[in-house]
């Protein structure tokens, strides 16, 4: 192997470990943001990006594919405000435990009425540049991972925008800090609860939809990209904004190296070896803060 | 010499099982279980199998059933989960009381899995998976029969198209099931046998992502890539293969766990240079006429899509063949399970849809190498490209 080839080999697995990585951060983003606002961990997040990329790949059959990911990410951001209106807005105490438990109900019905609404097998759509391949210091790259890419980014910056600039993503902030000062100082704190659940069905929608053309999608997926966006979120923090993004890029990357470098034999083993490593040194992750108790 | 108690033992035995033939003779219906996944990752292909076993069911009931009984087909859904089947396989033997079972959960790792309990029980099982360990070493396997061709074999076929080709380094991509890497482990023994620079890398079913795996294979000068397995995983394998430029310079080979339209569809261009091995069922219409399998195909191809309104593919031949198997072997043998498993065993040069079946004591997978071929994916449809 020359040095050259080595180097496009290196490129190679970068750009397929950040490819991948994005998707986790976006997964990840969506855990933190309902974590922050309710102190539960929603299990339905994977559930949501499969149904974003079953719900694009059933529209883009009769028609456009930004249409079908248009339709799709806008239908997964309801399913987000219903679930929320439907299950956790009745509850009397809405206990972490409570909605966590809840959550995982959600998430076996979700992927039982995509079963037997969109049928068991695989699904999948053209991307975004159609099948096109961009060759990059010899590395050969997917446009659809530079799309993945960019369009994680670009939510990213905006979730930070609508948290810091926003009056409503401020109370959400002041919810997350503190539920009963916020509720003192006259936030809804139930609405915010709402609104966190918009936010991570968004967020997971959006990852279904740019993710199921270079992957495809089927009903039971679900369970396993949400596992590894739990994962990302735990490295890099549970309930940090930008956690999620470190986790989820240190997550891809750390699976695609190993594969690639080490053998393909235990590419999950290696990536989860490294995450308990890091969560036994630094339980609260690479970006969290260990918060003190009052008891 | 006997003790009292042996010879008790066997007295009442003997007696049960007089009793036993006297219950069975009467118009009893023979009972037969199924298990397959018509739910979990390996759903698509359970449905299709399904679809295969309760056609020639109906079909022998239709016709009067097996000497004058009736099958009385109980079906359960393995979802695609070893747990779940080993519950179920459990059931079909203790509360069912089956007299053979017929499919392992259309997963070689079910099916292994499968086949020690009806080996305790000592019930025939007519596997309709893959992997060659499910019935070798025969001696461990006297009740299981398989209605698909051995791993060792179709690999062998490979390697004769590789060796057609001048192609002598090639790359196993096996998926981490008992499917593959139960090919996994065949192929040491053929390559060694047959003179080949073999790789081996793995991913797992669920994975989305092949270009660590596909780099290293390119990396290492592979001529040829084996992909092995029925997962989504094998489209990815196609579309990243297509990505790094490898369909143009490397012979790509999916195995015949692979043969579904609804794939080739997904992968769209990434499949136009894709070889894939099959049984050949889904080319019988371009078999020469002179292969004795082609009006088998025809026949079964023009009753299943009277009845299900849609193409049949070569998994809808695996559990029709296997239901025939048990067919022949019951109305020689009934409920005698001794002698329905001495039927299956005797079995040779049985004409069915996916294959010539001869079993023997010492080969309980029915199907030869002769019966694989190599088609690939053009214009909608499967097409012949290598014979023999």
């Amino acid at each position: 192997m020359s040095a050259g080839s080595a180097s496009a080999t290196a490129l190679q697995l970068l750009f397929a470990g950040v490819g991948n990585g994005a998707i986790y951060a976006l997964i990840a983003l969506g855990f933190n943001v309902i974590f922050k606002s309710t102190g539960a961990l929603n299990f339905a997040q994977g559930e949501w990006v499969m149904l974003g990329g079953m719900i694009a790949a059933a529209v883009a059959a009769h028609a456009d594919v930004w249409l079908g990911c248009l339709v799709a990410v806008v239908i997964v951001a309801a399913v987000g405000f219903l679930s929320e209106r439907l299950i956790v807005a009745p509850l009397k105490r809405p206990t972490p435990m409570l909605i966590t438990l809840l959550s995982i109900g959600l998430a076996i019905s979700t992927k039982s009425v995509v079963m037997l609404a969109l049928g068991k097998d695989p699904a999948g759509y053209p991307g975004f540049s159609g099948d096109a391949v961009l060759s990059i210091f010899g590395a050969r790259v997917p446009a659809q991972t530079l799309w993945i890419i960019g369009i994680t980014l670009a939510f990213i910056v905006m979730a930070h925008a609508f948290f810091e600039r926003t009056i409503l993503g401020k109370s959400l902030r002041a919810v997350a800090a503190d539920r009963e000062a916020a509720s003192l100082v006259g936030i809804n704190v139930r609405h915010s609860v709402m609104w966190s659940f918009v936010i991570g069905a968004l967020a997971g929608g959006i990852a279904g939809t740019i993710i199921t053309p270079l992957t495809f999608t089927s009903y039971d997926q679900g369970g396993l990209i949400g596992f590894k966006g739990f994962s990302a979120a735990m490295l890099g923090g549970i309930g940090n904004l930008y956690g999620a993004l470190v986790g989820g890029i240190v997550l891809g990357l750390l699976e695609t190296m190993a594969a690639g470098y080490i053998s393909s034999h235990f590419k999950d083993a290696v990536a989860f070896i490294v995450l308990l490593t890091i969560l036994f040194a630094l339980p609260s992750g690479l970006l969290g803060r260990s918060e003190a108790e009052r008891v | 010499m006997l003790s009292r108690r042996t010879a008790i033992t066997t007295l009442l035995g003997a007696a049960t099982a007089g009793w036993e033939n006297i219950r069975a003779s009467a118009a009893d219906p023979i009972r037969v279980g199924t298990i397959l996944s018509v739910s979990g990752p390996a759903a698509f292909l359970g449905q299709d199998m399904k679809d295969g076993a309760q056609l020639a069911v109906d079909e022998i009931n239709d016709a009067g059933g097996i000497g004058g009984r009736k099958i009385d087909w109980i079906f359960y859904d393995a979802q695609s989960q070893t747990q779940q089947a080993i519950a179920e396989a459990r059931r079909l033997l203790s509360n069912d009381g089956v007299d053979i079972i017929v499919g392992g959960g259309n997963m070689s790792g079910i099916a292994l899995a499968i086949a020690p309990m009806a080996e305790a029980a000592k019930v025939p099982f007519v596997s309709t998976e893959g992997a060659s360990a499910i019935v070798n070493p025969v001696a461990d396997h006297r009740w299981t029969f398989k209605s698909t061709v051995d791993d060792y074999l179709v690999l062998q076929r490979a390697a004769d198209y590789f060796d057609k080709k001048g192609l002598r380094k090639i790359a196993l991509l096996a998926d981490t099931s008992g499917f593959g890497q139960g090919a996994a482990a065949q192929l040491k023994i053929v390559a060694k046998e047959r003179n080949l620079d073999a790789i081996n890398e793995s991913f797992a079913p669920s994975d989305t992502d092949l270009v660590p795996q596909l780099g290293r294979v390119r990396d290492a000068g592979a001529k040829a890539i084996l992909c092995w397995t029925v997962t989504p995983a094998g489209v990815v394998f196609l579309k990243q293969a297509q990505q790094l430029g490898l369909d143009e310079k490397l012979a790509l080979v999916h195995s015949y766990g692979f043969v579904t339209g609804k794939y080739m569809e997904l992968a769209g261009s990434a499949a136009a240079k894709l070889l894939l091995l099959s049984q050949k069922f889904v080319v019988g219409d371009q078999l020469p006429d002179s292969d004795p399998v082609k009006p088998k195909i025809a026949v079964l191809t023009d009753s299943f899509r009277r009845r299900f309104n849609r193409v049949p593919n070569q998994f809808v031949a695996q559990t029709y063949d296997a239901v025939y198997l048990a067919k022949m072997a019951l109305s020689n043998g009934g409920s005698d399970r001794e002698k329905v498993r001495e039927t299956l065993e005797n079995i040779r040069d049985y004409k069915c849809a996916s294959g010539i079946f001869s079993f023997s004591p010492e080969h309980h997978s029915g199907l030869a190498k002769s019966n694989v071929v190599l088609v690939n994916w053009a214009n909608g449809r499967f097409n012949l490209v290598d014979y023999a």
